[in-house]
């Protein structure tokens, strides 16, 4: 016997699907491997080409030799076959597999929820506010199709169908809302998800090689966000601290021993605290960005010596946080290791590096005297900043002062600070970010990795630590705006040039410019209230409801409860509505029956009335009158044109006096 | 009036014997207005039957045997020129009659059938471009043998449906038979019998049947049973509107024959199998003719409410 859901379906269905698929799967070309996707594209393209000339569809036989290869391609492409990326690989290579395997409306069905599958694997890897409506449009598609799918005929009116698709969705949404604002909330990354974070990440790390930061400014993406609740300051103060690193061996800066664990010395402040949350990219590492130097500073974090914030964990989640900064300060006097520390040289410095310093030491009468020379020889000579330096050799230092002249931010923030150490004035390196870009729309500060920067501190009697910064020596744009970043990646030629966004943009770059700050807009949005829904934001909102109680299991409970609670309503509901519309009469007719089937004799449902009728005569003949009259009242009363209120009073009488 | 009918039925069933169900669904298809179609082997009484219908109810009628090499002027009639006269005179078939015997009409080829079947839809025939009316009451009682049979061209759907019930008359009872056997010869005594009631009564009964009431609660019984055909799936297609107006037209004269005013759930059941047998389909078409074994799920599956 032929089945609704065997039979074949139609064409234009098949071809939607197919699409869709392609759209679904179309993210997933960031993160797979190139021969996943080959192999899942050409599944499709078999499939097209089948539609046009059904004998290139493949057999059965064909079919499992295909799902042998997908598998095998899996395999010799994730070596971690346990992984979420080697699940969805699999899964990507398969639903291609199946698209040839559809006949019927029943694989239709497997296919479209393969593809919602498909659709939830893409937040593993990006949770953007555009990926988002990519994902729910293409749910809704999804389900439109799904719908075509269980008509009898399509019919062909994709608009409405999508409508349909979309009031059906749009039901969900309350429940959506209910589960997201009281689903109890795992408190650390889902171990799925962490892995692909920890993969995916780009940021500072505890040490730089001359060329770590040049790297790292290739990438647009965005580090953090800041709002600040009063406006924002200036761009040559927007120094956010990262790591600070102490100890050289003259290619490399670490942190060096744990020495900056200690307290922070007491800072002596001037002017107001500038106040600022952040919303921080996922980084892998336990640093938390503040601006400089940090007063106030997050929850779950320490400040060490040397003012870096470091939080307990390493942050594998999207971190939100408040802090309050000050931008003038003075941190006192030094301690005696810190001191030693600050004047650790590595063994490889050359003689024309020592009488270069002689030099600014003989002509300079104090220690601020030393760094202003050391700036006005980064400014007078021929430095030229640039993101492709030459490479090194064995002296990076020395070959940058004396040869090549070409560097980035860390080649002179570490120079100098070299520079320092050998001229006796105790010096770090600090690495962060420098600047950002205001979002007028979403009033924020934008900082991305290309934001990432260099700078040197010096000790200076009475002053405390000082920030210097010898990038601003000789690229002063670099400080006072971000660079073009499109003329930086474009000058191939070694050692050329940064040149600085300047120029006046034109109408449609301004438009885009604009639609850019739009959608940076939306997605702070998006991980501020979305995203930013943590386990911590719930509990306070579950105590401002006054449903504090409701912890961990107990809520699982409550929330079990109310579903059931839920459905017993909506049934009760619906169970009444069918209820309503039973006619008075044949409820009472119903009564008469269900009387008898008491006594043992039931209505079969497809029995008319004079049928039973007849069958209670023979089954107890001395009810036969009072059973006539009933049946015959009711045959009058429901198939007749009689219709008088009396006549029914009459008839529920009898029925309710009715004693068989 | 029912007094009038019964005595139909007691009459008929004199003929014809042990077979009460079928001729009263054949009387009831007469006053329903509707043309019926028998479908039975040979030599179970079917034209005895159709015979018998046309005598009882006082119709002139004629019958045309069905053949192979039927034309379709061998129905409706052929102009003859007429050289006395110099003109062409139109000589009637034996359709132009008040009750038309079509025997074995599954004999005849598609041309012929569909002459027949042009004639029973329009109540008109048209040749060499004259429009000629039918006379009134007009009916036709067809006979077919079962598809199955050697030598037959089945009626196409379309044209099933153009006939209001199909009835299976079926073996007799063992007594019935006995009696049957013993009795004097059929044929006989069909030339004895006198029509119970004149053409103009029988156009009076017919008339009655529209007043039969039929409430709203029959009414969702009847869509409920319409409904059914169209989901479930062991039906190739639904019943068609016409099906579900057909089914009322005929439960309404089986009301009257049972001497009610109004329309009850048991004589839609009455009539259900005898109308909606031929307009069914299975869904496993294994070309044996299910018809009546879906009516009987139909009717299994559809609760009175």
């Amino acid at each position: 016997m032929k089945r609704p859901d065997r039979e074949p379906l139609s064409r234009h269905l098949l071809i939607t699907l197919t699409l869709l698929l392609v759209a679904t799967v179309a993210p997933h070309i960031l993160h797979l491997q190139g021969w996943i996707i080959g192999f899942f594209l050409a599944s499709v393209a078999l499939r097209i080409a089948s539609m046009l000339r059904p004998k290139l569809l493949p057999g059965r036989l064909l079919l499992f030799v295909l799902a042998v290869m997908g598998l095998a391609n899996v395999i010799v492409n994730y070596p971690i076959l346990f992984s979420g990326e080697a699940a969805i690989a699999l899964m990507t290579s398969m639903v291609g597999l199946k698209l040839l395997e559809i006949h019927s409306r029943r694989d239709l069905y497997i296919v479209v929820f393969i593809g919602y599958f498909l659709l939830a694997t893409q937040f593993l890897f990006n949770q953007d506010a555009l990926m988002v409506g990519y994902v729910i449009v293409l749910t809704i598609t999804l389900t439109g199709v799904l719908l075509e799918n269980s008509r009898h005929r399509p019919s062909n009116h994709p608009i409405k169908t999508f409508g349909t698709a979309l009031a059906l969705l749009l039901q969900a949404l309350p429940i959506m809302l209910v589960l997201f604002i009281f689903f109890p909330r795992l408190s650390g990354p889902i171990w799925f998800l962490d892995i692909f974070e920890r993969s995916g990440t780009t940021g500072l790390s505890d040490s730089i090689t001359m060329g770590s930061i040049s790297n790292l400014v290739l990438s647009s993406k965005i580090a953090f966000r800041v709002e600040f609740k009063d406006p924002p300051p200036a761009p040559p103060l927007r120094y956010w601290r990262g790591p600070v690193l102490w100890e050289t061996n003259g290619k490399e800066w670490t942190r060096g021993q744990p020495l900056s664990y200690s307290n922070p010395p007491q800072l002596h402040t001037e002017g107001p605290a500038t106040e600022y949350s952040v919303t921080l990219e996922p980084t892998g590492r336990r640093w938390v960005m503040v601006l400089d130097l940090p007063d106030t500073i997050p929850h779950q974090s320490k400040v060490l010596g040397d003012f870096q914030v470091l939080r307990r964990e390493p942050i594998h989640d999207r971190l939100r946080y408040s802090a309050s900064s000050r931008m003038r300060y003075n941190t006192g006097q030094i301690t005696p290791p810190e001191r030693a520390q600050g004047l650790q040289l590595p063994d490889n410095i050359t003689p024309r590096i020592r009488s270069l310093v002689q030099g600014w030491r003989s002509t300079a009468i104090n220690n601020q005297d030393v760094v202003n020379l050391a700036l006005g020889h980064f400014r007078n000579q021929e430095f030229y900043y640039t993101l492709r330096p030459p490479i090194v050799n064995d002296n990076p230092v020395d070959q940058f002062l004396f040869e090549s002249r070409r560097g980035f931010c860390e080649h002179f923030a570490t120079s100098f600070t070299l520079l320092m150490r050998v001229a006796g004035i105790p010096a770090r390196v600090v690495t962060g970010y420098q600047g950002g870009e205001f979002n007028p729309l979403g009033r924020h500060l934008v900082v991305r990795q290309s934001d990432a920067h260099a700078w040197s501190e010096v000790w200076l009697q009475g002053s405390g630590w000082v920030r210097v910064d010898p990038t601003a020596a000789v690229a002063p744009e670099r400080i006072e705006r971000s660079f073009e970043f499109d003329t930086a990646l474009g000058s191939d030629l070694l050692g050329a040039p940064i040149r600085f966004g300047n120029i006046q943009l034109g109408t449609l770059a301004n438009m885009l410019k604009q639609l850019h700050w739009g959608m940076d807009a939306i997605n702070a949005s998006w991980h501020r209230w979305v995203l930013g829904y943590t386990e911590e934001r719930q509990s306070t909102l579950m105590s401002m409801l006054g449903l504090d109680f409701l912890k961990g299991h107990r809520m699982a409970f409550a929330m079990v409860g109310f579903a059931t609670i839920a459905v017993m309503l909506l049934g009760t509901t619906l169970w009444h509505r069918g209820r309503k519309r039973v006619d008075p009469v044949y409820a009472d007719y119903l009564r008469f029956c269900n009387k008898l089937k008491r006594s043992g004799l039931a209505r079969k449902d497809i029995e008319g009335p004079l049928d039973y009728l007849k069958r209670i005569e023979i089954w107890r003949p001395e009810i036969q009158s009072e059973a006539n009259r009933i049946t015959q009242s009711y045959i009058h009363l429901r198939y007749g044109q009689t219709n008088n209120k009396n006549a029914r009073r009459l008839f529920h009488q009898m029925v309710q006096h009715f004693r068989p | 009036m029912k007094r009038l009918l019964d005595e139909i039925i007691t009459k008929a069933g004199d003929i014809i014997l042990g077979k009460e169900q079928v001729l009263r669904l054949a009387i009831t298809c007469v006053l329903a207005r509707g043309h019926l179609l028998i479908e039975d082997l040979p030599g179970v009484g079917k034209t005895t039957l159709a015979h018998l219908l046309g005598k009882l109810l006082g119709m002139q009628y004629q019958r045309i045997q069905f053949t192979s090499d039927m034309l379709p002027a061998d129905i409706i009639g052929v102009s003859i020129y007429d050289r006395e006269q110099e003109s062409f005179h139109f000589h009637p078939g034996p359709i132009f009659s008040q009750l038309v015997l079509a025997d074995e009409i599954n004999r005849a080829t598609p041309k012929a059938q569909s002459a027949l079947l042009e004639a029973m839809e329009e109540r008109q025939v048209t040749t060499d471009g004259e429009t000629r009316k039918l006379p009134h009451p007009f009916f036709v009682i067809a006979t077919q043998n079962p598809s199955y049979q050697i030598g037959t061209f089945p009626l196409p759907e379309s044209q099933l449906d153009r006939f209001l019930m199909r009835v299976q008359i079926g073996y007799p009872d063992t007594a019935s038979e006995r009696r049957l056997l013993a009795g004097r010869e059929r044929r006989e005594m069909l030339e004895s019998i006198t029509p119970c009631i004149d053409m103009q009564q029988l156009i009076s009964i017919q008339n009655q049947v529209d007043d039969i009431f039929v409430s709203d609660a029959l009414l969702d019984y009847c869509q409920a049973l319409l409904e059914f055909s169209r989901t479930s799936p062991r039906f190739h297609h639904g019943l068609s509107p016409r099906a579900g107006l057909a089914l009322l037209r005929n439960a309404r004269a089986w009301a009257l024959l049972e001497g009610r005013d109004k329309v009850l759930p048991e004589d839609i059941q009455a009539v259900l199998t005898a109308t909606v047998g031929h307009r069914l389909h299975s869904t496993s078409d294994t070309g044996v003719d299910e018809g009546d074994q879906l009516a009987h799920h139909l009717l299994e599956s559809v609760p009175i409410t």
